[in-house]
């Protein structure tokens, strides 16, 4: 999938998504967790990972 | 009708520019003033920048004269440098009401809290510097004519203006995470 069809399935800027794909992000929303979780039928743990710096 | 901010902006801007002559004229005929005694005509202290007779204090020592005028000048440049810097972040547009914690203003509160600081500490020591002299027989003009007034309140207002900056820093910190929650 690309990022302008994941970007319109989750209703969330290119921008935004970029910040999320750099891990330039400081937070994220629920909403948006769970939007990306439904597009993409995964869970969070899917996406997140902790990893020491 | 409802005045916007951008209109308090705009007036704001105008008001500084007015303000910021003001003070020029006041810095520049204070050192004007100052130079032309010291250097050209002594006659000139019994007429110093807006009629202020320094007259009895230059026949005292024009040594003294010269430190008066000196805390004098330097707390109307310092005026006029506060006043420069509205004008400069007023033109620039760096307020940013959408997002209004940035660097910029930031430095701008602590330029500002520095500069009123350093008038707080001129006007202070201008004051206690007449008061000396006034008890050393030099008759002086009132210290609010000679713009030495209100040390006090410029020093409140440092204070405040560098409490605001530290609480700008932590606005800049929280502006920042929230434009990076996705």
């Amino acid at each position: 999938m690309s990022l302008n069809e994941l970007s319109e399935k989750v209703d969330l800027t290119l921008a935004n998504l970029s910040i999320l794909k750099t891990g330039k992000a400081k937070a994220i929303r629920f909403s948006t967790l769970e939007a990306i979780c439904k597009v993409l039928d995964c869970q969070p743990g899917d996406l997140l990972e902790y990893s020491k710096k | 009708m409802e005045i916007s901010t951008k209109q308090v902006l705009k007036i704001l801007y105008v008001l500084s520019w007015i303000i910021f002559i003001g003070v020029c004229i006041e810095a520049g005929g204070s050192i004007f003033s100052a130079f032309y005694t010291l250097v050209i005509n002594p006659v000139n202290a019994a007429t110093f920048w807006e009629g202020n007779d320094l007259s009895s204090l230059y026949k005292y020592d024009p040594g003294h004269f010269f430190a008066e005028t000196l805390l004098i000048s330097i707390a109307a440049v310092m005026k006029a440098c506060i006043f420069y810097l509205i004008i400069k972040i007023l033109h620039d547009k760096k307020l940013d009401m959408s997002q209004p914690f940035s660097r910029e203003v930031r430095l701008f509160i602590i330029k500002v809290s520095c500069l009123a600081f350093g008038i707080g500490l001129f006007t202070g020591w201008g004051v206690k510097y007449t008061e000396w002299l006034v008890k050393q027989g030099v008759k002086m003009p009132d210290t609010h004519h000679l713009r030495l007034g209100g040390a006090d309140v410029w020093l409140f207002m440092s204070i405040t203006l560098f409490v605001i900056a530290q609480i700008f820093k932590r606005g800049i910190e929280i502006q920042t995470e929230n434009e990076l929650t996705v």
